[in-house]
């Protein structure tokens, strides 16, 4: 342990939190767990339904669903990972982590910021009773284009509890984006510029930057929505189809890089700390992350590209594009581990299996950015395969990685090491068995959202595949969540920093306390803590020369 | 030639060389400097966080791949994106939920399908056929897996593109946008036929000469 730790606040004696606290408490360390653990729920919910829809698709015929029920399994399933999940717990991330990474007491606008969870619990209880209905929750697809998602041809309730649910979600995004970003421009500590943020922290603001300009689009787009099915027409024709499709990708494309640079942002932090070494080229690494969140604001059409309305030779140039910043990204990661000393613990392994199978993901992605290629697999299994490896091989990825290499600093507690092995192989078996297999389905016919398929098609040895490799990844997840039990249970303490880690979450005591910081160390680049520990060893050896 | 299963047989495979050489290289990579690092090793770590110039060679090589994908993608998609000479045949195809209709306006001749009877789409071999495609409900894509294409069915607009079949053969096509209840079940059948077949095929269908 170097100086730094030393003259930390102790911290507050562990209280229990009443239903008030729980309710209505706005500390940011709080507040991020409870919107964390809430997101977290969605996960697994939504993760159930995925194993339902997999439970279906292992054999040809309707043997547990009908298609009705088929239809509205795989609209909950992407609307809870995208709304309930996936944005809210990036976010949390940032709402926990940044105050701390940036020497801040809390997020501005606490209040603001406790809203936003409690939006997000009402976008949940909206969405979700969609079941509780008559006529069962929405069934159009996450994205629900007009004018599927009519009163025409959806005239359930269901389909209003999603509109609705949908917009609180945004708005939550919204107010939650807006306090982080508040926090960053306005509560840095003495010495923290913008150009010594941790990378974990300069990930949260591109992200905040694309929910701010990205998100409003998707707020009108459900608002319009709801006017147009119980008020009065808004997108009837092929101009209204078309024009939901713009909105809704405005929004849709971008979201998807939302949901990944925090966790793009919390691998390198676990890169850099567990390979002892500053992350290597942060100017680089800052920059491409810009030119990410530029590009990504630009490449929208790309879903439409078989639309016939779209210039696709443009959507097809920003969409290729990509693949540089995303080369910085790597070569950034490998120059990081090379020459460094490398601890293979729980969160470093789930970094590198970020690295291995979002590069399926994206490879798979430039594939598809080439509308000649695009026209044969879009809305096949393929899109499914290349999204889900994003998404699960790059955010889910990502976002374990950052659970155990945070969880110290949060609970005061380790996570169990071998319990987090067995969790980190089981994913990475079950992921690669599920969606690999996805790619051959869908170059070989097999079209998304369908509940069944005929036998003569062959598609069934295949199908069986990503079934048995869905139920690993339920199985892996059980590993996780007695981890945590066990964990909490008969508590390890972690000290104030396991890990050596960089930044300054870890010269506080775990958890922190109330106001974060007794002192903080001198700020001078974007590891104040490897800068302070790099100077002890120059003095020891300076010392016994 | 409107062809677009040998475009993207031709298209795909530097993509799919490409993204097969870049994760073979950065897996190994990655297991290679993970394994070769490994904490343990004498010596303290590097304290090295910069490297501009191989950055930025390395950054000039990505945008050199980028431009040589899109130079390809940019020809391959002007061929299969082309609608040039007088096409020989039109078919106007119709969606609705949950079926098609093949109509071959020059001929008076129309293939309906129903619910349970899926339509047939039938076309010559070697010719050139324009077609049109539009939906009178909600969005669907016609979606023709053999010859590794499909086009949205918007509602109220025509859709036009031409393409031409190697065959003779038979094969399946189906919906690809999802259009609700019965979706998984919107398909239909392709036969192409030689020419001569398929002269005889109209004149059976009552084709007004």
């Amino acid at each position: 342990m170097s100086a730094v730790g030393a003259g930390v606040a102790r911290p507050l004696p562990r209280t229990r939190s009443g239903p008030i606290e729980i309710l209505a408490g706005t500390g940011h360390k709080s507040l991020g767990v409870r919107l964390f653990v809430t997101a977290f729920v969605f996960f697994l919910a939504a993760g159930a339904l995925a194993l339902l829809m997999r439970t279906e698709l292992a054999r040809p015929g309707l043997q547990v669903l009908s298609e009705g029920s088929y239809n509205e399994l795989f609209t909950v399933h992407g609307s809870t990972m995208f709304y309930l999940f996936a944005t809210p717990a990036a976010l949390a991330l940032g709402v926990y982590m940044v105050p701390l990474q940036i020497g801040a007491e809390d997020v501005s606008r606490p209040r603001l910021a406790l809203a936003g969870w409690w939006l997000i619990l009402a976008a949940g209880a909206t969405m979700w009773a969609g079941f509780l209905t008559a006529g069962g929750a929405a069934d159009a697809g996450w994205y629900a284009y007009e004018p599927l998602s009519d009163m025409l041809y959806s005239p359930k309730v269901g389909q209003d509890l999603w509109a609705v649910g949908v917009l609180l979600s945004a708005l939550s995004s919204l107010v939650l984006a807006g306090c982080l970003l508040a926090t960053i421009v306005r509560r840095r500590a003495p010495g923290m510029t913008m150009l010594r943020l941790p990378v974990f922290t300069w990930s949260m603001l591109v992200s905040c930057l694309m929910v701010l300009t990205a998100f409003p689009a998707l707020v009108a787009a459900m608002a319009l929505m709801y006017v147009d099915r119980n008020w009065t027409s808004v997108f009837s024709g092929f101009h209204g189809a078309i024009e939901y499709q713009h909105l809704f990708w405005f929004y849709g494309h971008p979201v998807v890089y939302v949901v990944f640079f925090p966790f793009v942002g919390a691998v390198a932090e676990v890169i850099a700390t567990f390979s002892r070494k500053r992350w290597f080229g942060y100017r680089p690494f800052v920059l491409s992350l810009m030119l990410f969140a530029t590009l990504s604001m630009s490449v929208w059409g790309h879903h439409m590209f078989t639309t016939g309305t779209i210039a696709n030779k443009y959507f097809s140039l920003t969409s290729t594009a990509l693949l540089v910043p995303a080369g910085i990204e790597y070569f950034d990661s490998v120059a990081t581990m090379w020459g460094g000393r490398i601890s293979l613990r729980t969160p470093m392994l789930f970094a590198l299996g970020f690295l291995v199978t979002f590069l399926i993901g994206g490879l798979s992605g430039i594939f598809i950015g080439s509308p000649p290629l695009d026209y044969h697999v879009t809305d096949s299994y393929f899109i499914v395969a290349h999204f889900h490896y994003t998404l699960f091989g790059g955010s889910v990825f990502g976002m374990f990685a950052a659970i155990y290499y945070w969880w110290p600093k949060v609970t005061g507690t380790m996570l169990r090491e071998r319990l987090g092995k067995l969790h980190f192989w089981l994913t990475l078996v079950g992921v690669n068995a599920t969606f690999f297999p996805m790619f051959f389905l869908g170059e070989n016919g097999m079209a998304r959202r369908i509940a069944d398929y005929p036998s003569s098609a062959g598609w069934t040895g295949l199908n069986e595949l990503a079934t048995a490799g869905s139920y690993v990844l339920g199985l892996s997840m059980l590993v996780f969540v007695a981890n945590v039990w066990v964990s909490l249970r008969r508590r390890v303490g972690s000290g104030p920093d396991p890990w050596g880690g960089h930044t300054l979450e870890w010269c506080t005591t775990s958890p922190p306390p109330r106001y974060n910081f007794a002192a903080l160390p001198p700020i001078r680049s974007h590891a104040p803590l490897l800068d302070v520990r790099e100077r002890d060893e120059d003095e020891s050896v300076e010392a016994t020369t | 030639m409107n062809h677009p299963r040998s475009q993207y047989a031709h298209l795909s495979e530097p993509y799919l060389a490409i993204a097969i050489v870049v994760a073979a290289v950065i897996v190994v990579l990655v297991v290679f400097v993970a394994l070769r690092f490994r904490e343990g090793r004498p010596g303290a770590p590097s304290r090295r966080a910069h490297a501009s110039v191989l950055e930025g060679a390395y950054v000039a090589v990505l945008a050199g791949v980028a431009a040589v994908l899109l130079v390809m993608t940019f020809r391959a998609e002007g061929r299969v994106d082309a609608i040039s000479r007088p096409p020989a045949l039109r078919v106007d195809v119709t969606a609705a939920r949950w079926n098609w209709r093949f109509d071959y306006p020059r001929y008076g001749v129309t293939v309906p399908g129903t619910d349970t009877r899926p339509s047939t789409l039938v076309v010559p071999a070697g010719a050139l056929v324009r077609f049109r495609v539009k939906s009178l409900d909600v969005v669907h894509a016609f979606w023709l897996p053999a010859e590794r294409f499909k086009k949205d069915a918007n509602p109220s607009r025509w859709n036009t593109f031409e393409l031409v079949f190697h065959g003779p053969g038979r094969f399946e096509g189906a919906c690809s946008e999802f259009c609700g209840l019965r979706h998984a079940d919107m398909r239909f059948n392709v036969e192409v036929l030689a020419p001569a077949a398929f002269q005889t095929w109209l004149r059976q269908k009552g084709a007004a000469p």
